[in-house]
């Protein structure tokens, strides 16, 4: 069982890995319109 | 006093205005989300000196302030909003869009944190509740519970800092709010598993901890959402104003100012494309705009030159040159920004009982933990900390407060998109109530197809038999005038050898009498053998044509305010002129299935006019209307009224706003058919902006889903938490099954309010 000793840090390290990962999505403006990035696939006046 | 208030428009960006020596003044205030903090905005501002007045709106973050320039600056009021613990932001332009997505991004963040650490720590508690019985090495657990707290603090600190912040400012202004119960049951959840951990022994909550902090993020998310979505109702016509516009110089050239310093007279190039900035008229180029925005109507529509154009409709068709008739702030859009700001910054009466409701159900909860708590101390002490845990966290005041607002907000949002726009808090809710519905005819319920009217007889023929013998002689034709014309038709009355000349006339033979029908020299031809007799076509031009004058009708009802001037059309017989007819405006085109839907929902539709009889009950005729009267003077109109009400009815009296003022602030609630700058003059708890009474309509479906939607929402909260509190009390529930359920049930009022703003379905 003393796998677990090293497993559940292992699991916290990989949780502030996404925990980071979500933070840079974040504050680089992906989540800020959800809704304008999918209708200029279909907008004719958009390259 | 006007030059105060401008500065802090453009210092501050707040929307502000002034009116007899009282400033208006709406700006957004952050962190603001419960009745608690709206009362503690509003107390805080109305006490200072100089304030004549404020409404504070917790659902859409809004605060409206009257105050006196001369006595107080803005920058006091607003200071004191800081003092009171909140921000006070501007309204529109950059910093609210910067402000709004700040708090949206903070708020993805805080969730995806408390997701992620509840899913951690309900991993390792899982463990330790999974061992049981069997027993798990005291050391792995010991392991596991500061793995918990190790995740649950960061949780806790950064995710669940907006409920102690708001408690924090309850209770130092001595009043309790939603934030209270949540701080505490999280304060104690912690501590207690904090202790329990050190000690290695007792329970560990930090599973319920992290888990509540999620779902109480995600639930205030999608009411952020969906009251973001509100004031972009707003916002889009706040914001569709252009930052630059491109003025023409008296020289020819052209450079590009603010909107703000356009004055009337100056000519302005739009392109297409680009939104109008103010009300001006056309003076090159026929185009297509695109109202949507300001009146709801979907279709664009055509203006040729010389037409007038609204500001923040949309220039659709080609690059066209206009003439300002206004300044920016002066235009109908403003107008509308104006009143929208004021109505959502109100708060309506049923938003306040919620509130107060809301505050004694707060200390109701805590003293329930509280009793609780105390008596399983008692009874079985290892029980108390979590049955008093699940009865903080199980109660959901959510329906009381901030969903009751919400649902109003979300309706008002709906029909400002429809072209229905409510002016005052209230009117909703009385909507909801109306069951009579009376209309002053002129300007509502007509304009469309011609209407026929007599306007002189000369000889031995009644009016009707006038009437008669012109419909006969129309019979044949499919003219529009020829179809008004035939509502007087009379089965005996029929006419042989007819014949149409075209942009003239009808001729033919009733009873062995030539008859004509049409221009005046087309008639009074007849009356000279030599000229033109009948059954000769004599094809001489036509000074006035009969043809063009129903084109002249239809053109007409592109302004609902414009007179249409009656044209003659004339009858007559080889001895002279019989009679006069005219034409005036008719039923508009979606009257009658308006007044059908008004009855589907219910309501009695009454006429008071203050026109002819005779041309009340053409249009009630028409619209199978039984109750119309004509010829009423304002006083009576108001009489009217007044004794309906005083019989128990709820009225909604529709009118043109500008000449109807008293009957309407008499009704139950008042709508105005506005357009264009009339708009800012026009009295009514309810602006109709697009003419079709079928949004009306709309309007009270929407309403009384509004109302149902809240009775909705009282009725499950009260279920939900008679049900849940008990079991809580009891200890049969555990906390956190006690978040997930609050946060269900909180979240589905929430959803069933937002449910509102969305449009419903294709309806036939």
């Amino acid at each position: 069982m003393n796998i677990v000793f090293l497993l559940i840090p292992l699991g916290m390290v990989l949780m502030v890995a996404a925990v980071a990962a979500l933070f840079w999505a974040v504050n680089s403006g992906q989540y800020d319109d959800l809704e304008d990035a999918g209708r200029t696939v279909v907008d004719p006046e958009d390259e | 006093m006007d030059h105060v208030a401008h500065a802090s428009l453009s210092s501050l960006g707040h929307a502000s205005w002034s009116a007899r020596g009282v400033s208006h003044t709406v700006f957004a205030i952050e962190g603001m989300r419960c009745a608690n903090c709206s009362r503690a905005v509003t107390r805080a501002i109305s006490a200072l000196p100089g304030v004549e007045h404020i409404s504070v709106n917790a659902a859409t973050g809004r605060a409206a302030v009257d105050w006196d320039p001369t006595t107080i600056a803005l920058k006091k009021i607003l200071d004191a909003v800081t003092r009171a613990g909140f921000k006070p932001l501007p309204l529109g332009g950059v910093t609210a869009a910067s402000a709004q997505r700040a708090e949206h991004r903070l708020a993805l963040k805080r969730i995806g944190l408390a997701g992620l650490g509840m899913m951690q720590t309900m991993m390792f508690v899982y463990c330790i509740y999974a061992a049981g019985s069997h027993g798990i090495d005291p050391a792995i657990a010991q392991y596991l519970k500061l793995a918990g707290l190790l995740i649950a603090t960061p949780v806790l600190v950064y995710c669940g800092s907006p409920f102690f912040t708001g408690a924090l400012r309850d209770i130092r202004r001595g009043s309790l709010g939603m934030d209270v119960p949540v701080a505490l049951a999280l304060a104690i959840a912690y501590t207690a598993s904090v202790i329990n951990t050190l000690r290695g022994a007792g329970e560990i909550y930090f599973d319920s901890v992290t888990m509540f902090i999620f779902f109480l993020l995600a639930g205030r998310f999608v009411e952020m959402t969906v009251r973001q979505r509100n004031l972009s109702a707003t916002e889009a016509l706040a914001r569709s104003l252009p930052s630059t516009v491109a003025r023409i110089a008296a020289d020819g050239t052209t450079e590009r100012i603010s909107p703000e310093l356009i004055r009337p007279g100056d000519l302005l190039s739009i392109p297409k494309g680009a939104v109008i900035p103010v009300d001006c008229r056309l003076v090159e180029g026929d185009t297509v705009v695109d109202e949507s925005l300001l009146t709801g109507e979907s279709t664009a529509i055509a203006k040729r030159t010389g037409e007038s154009l609204l500001g923040g409709a949309i220039n659709v068709g080609r690059p066209t040159r206009v003439i300002a008739m206004t300044r920016t702030s002066e235009s109908m859009l403003a107008s509308l920004v104006r009143l929208l700001e004021r109505t959502q910054a109100a708060r309506p009466s049923i938003t306040q009982a919620a509130d107060r409701v809301a505050s004694w159900f707060v200390v109701l909860t805590v003293s329930l933990a509280l009793a609780a708590a105390l008596f399983w101390l008692f009874a079985e002490p290892t029980r108390a900390l979590p049955a008093a845990l699940a009865v903080l966290v199980v109660t959901c005041p959510c329906a009381l407060s901030p969903t009751t607002p919400a649902a109003i907000a979300a309706a008002t949002a709906r029909l400002a998109r429809l072209g229905l726009l409510v002016t005052r808090p209230d009117a909703l809710e009385r909507l909801a109530r109306v069951d009579v519905m009376v209309i002053d005819k002129t300007g509502t319920l007509t304009c469309g197809a011609p209407v026929v009217e007599v306007t002189d007889i000369k000889g031995e023929y009644s009016r009707d038999a006038l009437l008669q013998i012109a419909a006969a002689l129309e019979s044949v034709s499919d003219h529009p005038i020829a179809v008004a014309f035939r509502a007087h038709a009379n089965k005996n009355v029929t006419a042989d050898s007819l014949e149409e000349f075209p942009g003239k006339g009808m001729e033919g033979r009733i009873n062995g009498t030539w008859w004509r029908l049409g221009t005046h020299q087309f008639v009074m031809d007849l009356t000279r053998p030599h000229a033109g007799a009948p059954g000769t076509p004599e094809r001489t031009s036509a000074t006035a044509s009969a043809t063009a004058n129903s084109d002249a009708a239809s053109a007409e009802c592109a302004d609902p305010h414009a007179e249409f001037a009656p044209t003659g059309i004339f009858l007559g017989t080889p001895q002279g002129l019989a009679a006069t007819f005219s034409l005036t405006d008719g039923l508009r085109p979606d009257a009658a299935l308006a007044v059908e839907q008004l009855r589907g929902l219910g309501l009695q539709v009454a006429i008071a006019s203050g026109d002819e009889q005779t041309r009340v009950d053409t249009v009630a005729r028409q619209l199978h209307i039984q109750d119309a009267l004509g010829r009423l003077t304002p006083q009576q109109k108001l009489a009217l009224v007044q004794q309906r009400q005083a019989a128990g009815s709820n009225i909604l009296m529709v009118g043109d706003g500008i000449n109807d003022g008293p009957v309407l602030a008499a009704a139950s609630v008042s709508c105005a058919m506005a357009r264009g700058s009339a708009v800012a003059q026009a009295a009514g708890d309810l602006l109709l902006l697009n003419d079709s009474l079928t949004t009306l309509a709309e309007g009270i479906r929407t309403a009384r889903q509004m109302r149902a939607a809240i009775r909705q929402n009282l009725a499950w909260a009260l279920a939900y938490n008679l049900a849940a509190v008990p079991l809580a009390a009891m200890g049969w529930i555990a906390p956190w099954v006690a978040a997930i359920g609050m946060s269900m049930s909180s979240l589905l009022v929430v959803l069933n309010a937002a449910r509102l703003a969305r449009p419903r379905g294709a309806r036939p």
